[in-house]
């Protein structure tokens, strides 16, 4: 080899290397990355079975916590004269600033919900605008998905516009301005009843078996009942409620306690509820049960939730329902399984029995029980209310006495009401409503909505204010982060 | 021969002229004698130098008043004569000082020639500490470094923080070793390292570029050099918790609960208190004395042509917590040949496995500190006691008991390079480096019942397997040459780097077995079975443009420019490439023809550096809008859950970097022929683009996305400086390095006020709020400024939310609004980042004796104790609840007993403590064996010794350590009660090198 080719030689493998160098871009392939196992929403939407899943999401928050547990219950039941905080003390003390009206803008409950509701409300807006978008899909069950997210989002903003008043009307996930003032009570009304309507005539009257939970056009039809009785609208809510009532489709459970039993879950009774099951591999529990559950042995909960001495009061005389719903210390627990004992850390204990579940796999909170959204005899008491506002108290009897029959189950109790005076009767159905829907959480909306809640609430809690504690405060973080475009309820500031 | 030649020589320089004075003695390295050492009278031409005893003898002429003595390899020095006729002296090795090489990214270079901000540590000072965590080592040894050892579980590593905290995301620094970039170094053996680079400011990090601005820590591992020798070192101990909290007695416990029920109006429970006596101390029952073991035994050698280090390495230590161990083996491979003249191949590879038995320590040390003192671990009969009944805790031995958990991890970390050189000057480097690990984890439970709130009715078993593979090629083109006195070099590269990783997982309950050898999932139910697989550990890629050039004119005048280019895949598709450029200046004015080679000042530098730096640590893939599962809805007459998919959190397309501009001046200062050396570096960092989910309402109904929003700035000071001396066989040294950092959010997103953090444990509160203008994760809460002692002052005071009762603490009513709220009326009461922290380190040798410690400490740091404030039921109170308020005078400080409430539920000044401490981190006593004997055993050298680590802590903290690291900078610094303690450890050691 010549010597010039020995001096060389390092260069050649150098040379050699450069090549390797330059071949290299192949390698900015590295930068090309898509996330692994899961979609995007530019490939998402393109299914039936992913259209089916989008709504499915919007279901899967009517569990959450946020939604229908803990703040939830403290701001229907524990915020009336039903129940009081229960638990400890000092444990889950905004509740008890909701119990005692003493709850400020910063309070955790009102903005829990208010998270809650609209990641529910932003599911069903996410579904409601990419649903024409799917490409070969079954059209009636386009449909029928839309009628579910729009039944679900009408669900939302009633409980929404029940405790807050107008609030922000949100109909598309991605809204380009994000300081959004609060629409009127009306405009939500009315945008509620617009998605009810659409869902009245979307969705089937039934689902087969493997389907059962999902929103019917009962459901949709007796919920536009409660709104149009929640708007004073009578006779729009007298006609809805007797036509489900005369679609026959739906009858009494025999019994009462039996309602709220694993065997009552979706039964004849059932409009709507929120399904839940303790699956051993967990997934799809809620803690509604938990959080209601008896504290301190049997451990079964938190224990909160307590029925207040005035619901233990208002049941007449031998209603069968009292027991039913109230479960005190040295009861045997629903299920015979053991007896309640008592906890020298909680004063005045007392469970809410209907948030009784049985023994079950994943832990206390992994309950099983479906959340009692709608039931028939709301519906029949809606149905009364409504037609003894429009003079027609037989009717209103009739429908009245078939809840006070199941109730009180063959005993000689609860007599039949038989008062045709509107004002005896209105009174009647409202105190009917407390003993059957108790700790149900309706009683709140309920009060508010017949213009009682001062007065049923401040000879209990000195500090609720007319004007004011109607409505609760819209969450102060809401209104910084909205850059003052959402105003405060009055009283509130 | 050599000898014969520096007498001769010495001879004849040696002038034999009309003198006034001679002066003579005696030059060593503090041990030999020196020979051939330069002495002269500086200004005058006379001079001689040592004989083969290191002894001189020279005529100084009238009017000189000093001595000069220099020597290759040592640092001159000069003395006055102050009419001495004898005058001994030690001379310094300069190696360590001056001409020390410091490894830099993709390069090494002279201190002297360094424009950026580097601190060094050496192998030497890594193995103080009997410890598995190089990091752990690493505390108090660096000025800018602040090392948390967060967690005394074995086989914790510590957290690392340089120069602040650049972000409000994470601030971890880059690591790098032998080549390989990594973002952790947990598989390192300390006993493997041969010096740790922490470069601090931008001139140092910007090759790094958007991984830089956290700063970078090059590891070196050790290379074979010379004769063959092999080492065993070993060392064994026992360790023990470093302290106790003080808690309530059992007589006392039944006292202070009796006197909370009648503060809540109900009848005291406990009838006679003192019937209980002292009742259980909780933390004696979980905590124990534990051994610690290590034994390493290394082979190295190496020439010319090729050098080797093979070391393995087996380190056990089980924990102060009972049930909770960790053991590893690890090996090392380094091998270095050279092929060619033109060429060099090398490859580094670390091999490790290690084991951890876990607990759930978090809850046992909150157990252990809330239970009743009342009851015992055991009953009578030996079975768990239910602790629960009284206190509602669970009996923490009984969970400590039914915990079968392990965890196993096996790494992979190499690398292989081929050196070409060619004409002269170039060398291109093509580095290929991988890190494997693969996890592993399984855990089992037991039936067992103890108490109704502490039970497993089904048996059920979990495992976990994962990988995560990370390969890096880089190719870099180095050159080097001189002209004359004017100095070049510089480098340039193309790199590529690839991490996946993946996990897979499953459970199932009822097994068909409770012993070891059914801890598998098919032992199980497979109806019950649950599995999950996804990807972990990061999904990214980068590929980077890297280049740096140094230009030295004279040895005076420096000027570094480096920059790098990064794209990385995740950065949003706006933003794909970043350049982060940086340029240092130096220079050495103790080189200038000007300087007084004379004076005290031997060495005077100057540096200053500006650069901009990344943080890629953004997340993977949070530019594109994903779809997420698992939001299953329940359907069916028999119910079945349907899978779910939405949207859960907006995105960001415009996502990247963020980005950290560092100014650096700094000054370096040897005094005394650099005996003594002092180095200075003031900086400001300036951190723009910091990820921020800046909040958005609510009623959007999803998560915000990530914005480059919210500014940091760190500035701060740091200092080190060292002393080394001796006479004879006595010799020492100490140093001493302080860091100072001021930290503030400058802003959120630019409307923002408020960044809330850092759970409290109590009723979902948050402790932190990190406000612009204020330091990242600052405490936010009430002023406690007394007790309410009666009725009147009830209406004297504010009261919190407006009620209060006699015996609540007082709280400041800021606004002056005349109520105590939330929203008006807290205020900053401290932080977890230190305003300094500090390192003494020091070693003294007498003949064979040495002795050494370091002292770490930090100031002006706070702790909150979060766990006084969570009280879910009767749990034990600390010590200083015996001086609360009974009762109007008695105290205007602790509030009234109460078991929870809300003197509990507020975090106020009464829970927040100075976290200040001073520490002995360690001290070692060894005795290194004179030759005679170590010849006669055919030894190089023999080495015993004694060494305690954390032995003494001067700290106002009433818990464990007030070192309390949760993770997140929203959450530092707030102790829940559930950190894993530091553990005093005493331990004896061998090293022998044959």
């Amino acid at each position: 080899m010549p010597p010039i080719m020995q001096t060389m030689q390092p260069l050649y493998k150098f040379l050699v290397l450069a090549l390797l160098v330059a071949g290299a871009p192949a390698c900015t392939d590295v930068l090309d990355r898509t996330p692994q196992g899961e979609y995007t929403l530019d490939n998402f939407f393109q299914t039936e079975e992913q259209a089916v899943q989008s709504v499915n999401a919007v279901y899967n928050q009517l569990r959450s916590w946020e939604t229908h547990v803990f703040s939830f219950i403290g701001m229907t039941d524990i915020v009336s004269d039903d129940s009081d905080k229960g638990s400890t003390p000092s444990d889950g003390f905004f509740l008890q600033e909701i119990d005692q009206f003493t709850y400020a803008p910063t309070n955790v409950a009102p903005s829990t919900v208010w998270a809650g509701y609209y990641t529910g409300i932003f599911r069903a807006n996410l579904v409601i605008e990419n649903l024409p978008e799917v490409p070969a899909i079954d059209e009636s069950l386009r449909t029928r998905l839309n009628g579910e997210a729009s039944f679900l989002r009408a669900y939302f903003y009633f409980n929404l516009v029940r405790w807050f008043g107008g609030v922000p009307l949100l109909l598309e996930p991605f809204p380009t301005n994000f300081e959004i003032a609060r629409a009127s009570a009306g405009e939500v009304y009315a945008q509620i009843e617009s998605d009810l309507q659409t869902a009245i005539s979307a969705l089937p009257a039934s689902y087969a078996a493997a389907d059962i939970g999902r929103a019917t056009s009962g459901a949709a039809k007796s919920m536009l009942a409660k709104v149009a009785l929640t708007r004073g609208n009578w006779q729009r809510a007298a006609d809805l409620s007797l036509e489900v009532i005369n679609s026959g489709r739906y009858e009494l459970y025999p019994t009462f306690s039996g309602i709220f039993t694993q065997e009552g879950e979706n039964s004849s009774e059932s409009i709507f509820e929120v399904q839940a099951a303790a699956f051993e591999i967990g997934g799809g529990g809620s803690q509604y049960n938990e959080v209601q559950g008896v504290r301190g042995v049997p451990n079964l909960g938190w224990g909160f939730n307590r029925p207040s001495d005035d619901l233990a009061a208002s049941f007449e005389a031998g209603d069968p329902r009292r027991d039913a719903t109230i479960l005190y210390v040295g009861e045997v627990l629903p299920d015979g399984s053991g007896i309640v004992e008592g906890d020298p850390n909680i004063d005045g204990e007392r469970f809410n029995q209907k948030a009784f579940v049985t023994d079950h796999p994943g832990g206390n909170g992994n309950g099983p029980g479906n959340i009692r959204i709608l039931r028939y005899a709301d519906l029949l008491l809606i149905a009364a209310e409504a037609l003894n506002e429009l003079n027609r108290q037989e009717e209103a009897l009739m429908y009245l006495n078939m809840v006070r029959a199941r109730a009180r189950g063959g005993a000689n109790v609860l007599p039949d009401v038989t008062t045709t005076d509107q004002g005896e009767l209105r009174q009647a159905i409202w105190r009917e409503r407390r003993s059957e829907l108790a700790l149900e959480q309706h009683r709140w909306f309920d009060l508010v909505r017949t213009n009682r809640s001062f007065e049923v609430m401040k000879p209990l809690r000195p500090n609720f204010t007319q004007n004011k504690n109607e409505l609760f405060p819209i969450p102060q973080t809401e209104i910084d982060l909205s850059e003052g475009a959402l105003e405060q309820n009055p009283g509130y500031n | 021969m050599k000898t014969l030649l520096f007498s001769f020589l010495a001879l004849l320089l040696t002038a034999p002229a009309a003198a006034q004075v001679t002066v003579d003695g005696t030059v060593t390295d503090g041990t030999d004698p020196l020979i051939g050492v330069s002495v002269q009278v500086p200004g005058t031409g006379s001079g001689t130098i040592t004989d083969l005893d290191g002894r001189y003898e020279l005529t100084v002429p009238a009017g000189s008043d000093s001595l000069s003595f220099s020597y290759i390899g040592f640092s001159p020095q000069r003395v006055a004569i102050g009419g001495r006729t004898t005058i001994d002296i030690v001379l310094g090795e300069a190696s360590e000082v001056l001409q020390e090489v410091v490894v830099i990214g993709y390069g090494i270079q002279q201190k002297d020639d360094l424009t950026g901000a580097v601190g060094v540590v050496e192998a030497e000072q890594l193995t103080d500490i009997p410890t598995q965590s190089l990091g752990q080592s690493l505390q108090g040894k660096v000025s800018g470094l602040q090392i948390i050892p967060g967690s005394g579980a074995p086989g914790a590593d510590a957290i690392f923080r340089i120069r602040g905290i650049g972000t409000l995301n994470n601030a971890d620094p880059l690591f790098v070793v032998d080549g390989m970039i990594l973002n952790d170094i947990s598989f390192l053996n300390p006993q493997d390292v041969e010096s740790v680079s922490v470069l601090k400011d931008a001139s140092a990090t910007a090759i790094y570029g958007a991984r830089g601005a956290n700063g970078v820590i090059i590891i070196t591992t050790k290379q074979g050099d010379g004769e063959g020798q092999i080492t065993v070192n070993a060392y064994a101990g026992t360790q023990e918790v470093v302290r106790q909290i003080d808690v309530l007695n059992a007589t006392q416990y039944a006292t202070l609960i009796n006197e909370a029920d009648v503060n809540a109006g109900r009848q005291p429970r406990f009838a006679n208190p003192e019937q209980y006596g002292e009742g259980t101390n909780w933390q004696d029952v979980i905590f124990q004395q534990a051994p610690i073991y290590n034994a390493q035994l290394s082979f190295l050698g190496g020439g010319e042509q090729s050098s080797f280090n093979l070391s393995a390495n087996y380190y056990k230590q089980e924990g102060i917590i009972k049930g909770s161990g960790y053991d590893r083996f690890t090996t090392r491979i380094n091998n270095t040949r050279r092929v060619k003249d033109w060429l060099t191949v090398a490859g580094n590879l670390s091999l490790g496995y290690n084991t951890s038995d876990n607990v759930p320590t978090g809850s046992i040390l909150a157990t252990a500190y809330r239970a009743d003192p009342i009851s015992v671990p055991r009953d009578s009969a030996g079975n768990f006691s239910n602790v629960s009944a009284i206190g509602n805790t669970g009996n923490p031995l009984a969970t400590i008991e039914y915990t079968n958990n392990r965890s196993q991890t096996y790494r992979a970390v190499g690398n292989a390079y081929a050196d070409v050189r060619f004409l002269q000057d170039f060398t291109f480097r093509t580095n290929f480096g991988i890190d494997f690990v693969y996890d592993r984890n399984r855990n089992f439970s037991p039936v067992f019942v103890v108490s109704p709130s502490q039970q497993n009715l089904i048996s059920d078993i979990s495992v976990s397997n994962s990988y995560r593979r990370n390969w890096l090629w880089e190719n870099t083109l180095n050159y080097a040459h001189d002209f004359g006195i004017h100095h070049v070099d510089g480098v340039a590269g193309v790199t590529y780097q690839d991490n996946f990783g993946e996990f897979i997982s499953g459970t199932r309950q009822d097994l068909i077995g409770e012993d070891p050898s059914f801890y598998y999932l098919n032992s199980g139910d497979v109806t019950t079975a649950t599995n999950s697989n996804g990807t972990s550990g990061g999904n990214w890629g980068l590929v980077s443009y890297l280049g740096r050039l140094n230009y030295t004119f004279d040895s005076r005048y420096l000027i570094t420019v480096s920059g790098r280019v990064d794209g990385s895949s995740r950065f949003g598709d706006n933003y794909r490439y970043g350049f982060f450029p940086s340029v240092g200046l130096g220079w050495n004015i103790s080189n200038e023809d000007f300087w007084n080679d004379g004076g005290p000042v031997s060495r005077l530098k100057l540096r200053a550096s500006w650069g901009r730096t990344g943080n890629d640590r953004i997340g993977d893939f949070d530019y594109i809008p994903r779809v997420a599962s698992g939001v299953g809805a329940v359907f069916g007459g028999e119910p079945v859950l349907l899978p779910g998919a939405t949207v859960s959190s907006l995105a960001n397309p415009d996502l990247r970097w963020e980005e950290t501009e560092q100014t650096d001046l700094g000054v370096e200062v040897g005094l005394f022929n650099n005996q003594l050396l002092f180095e200075a570096d003031v900086y400001r960092k300036f951190t723009s683009g910091v990820l921020f989910p800046a909040p958005i309402p609510d009623y959007i109904g999803a998560d915000p996305a990530v914005r480059n929003v919210a500014e940091v700035l760190n500035r701060g000071l740091d200092l080190s400086a060292s002393w080394r001396a001796g006479t004879g066989t006595f010799r020492y040294s100490v140093g001493a390095n302080a860091s100072f950092v001021h930290n503030e959010v400058v802003t959120l997103d630019g409307n923002t006020q408020n960044r809330f953090g850092g759970a409290l444990g109590v009723g979902g509160q948050l402790g932190t709020n990190s406000q612009p203008g204020t330091a990242a994760g600052s405490f936010f809460g009430y002023e406690a400024i007394g007790v309410f002692q009666n009725e009147e002052q009830l209406g004297q005071f504010a009261q919190l939310n407006g009620r209060q009762q006699v015996g609540d603490i007082i709280y400041r009513d800021v606004n002056g609004d005349g109520v105590v709220n939330a929203a008006n009326d807290r205020v900053v009461l401290g932080s977890a980042i230190p305003d300094m922290t500090l390192g003494i380190n020091g070693s003294f040798s007498y003949s064979g004796l040495e002795l050494s410690f370091d002292v770490t400490g930090q100031f002006g740091n706070e702790v909150i104790n979060a766990k006084q404030m969570a009280r879910f039921g009767a749990y034990n109170y600390e010590q200083r609840w015996l001086d609360r308020f009974t009762g109007e005078g008695s105290s205007n400080v602790i509030p009234r007993a109460t078991i929870g409430g809300p003197n509990f539920e507020n975090l106020s000044s009464l829970y927040v403590e100075d976290g200040s401490y001073v520490r002995l981190r360690n001290v070692t006593l060894g005795y290194r064996f004179a030759t005679a004997l170590t010849d006669r055993l055919r030894m190089q050298s023999l080495r015993v010794y004694v060494n305690g680590t954390n032995l003494v802590t001067s700290q106002k903290y009433t818990g464990y350590n007030p070192e309390i690291y949760n993770g997140s900078v929203f959450d530092n610094g707030i102790d829940r009660g559930d950190i894993y303690p530091i553990a005093r450890t005493i331990t004896a050691g061998i090293d022998v090198t044959f």
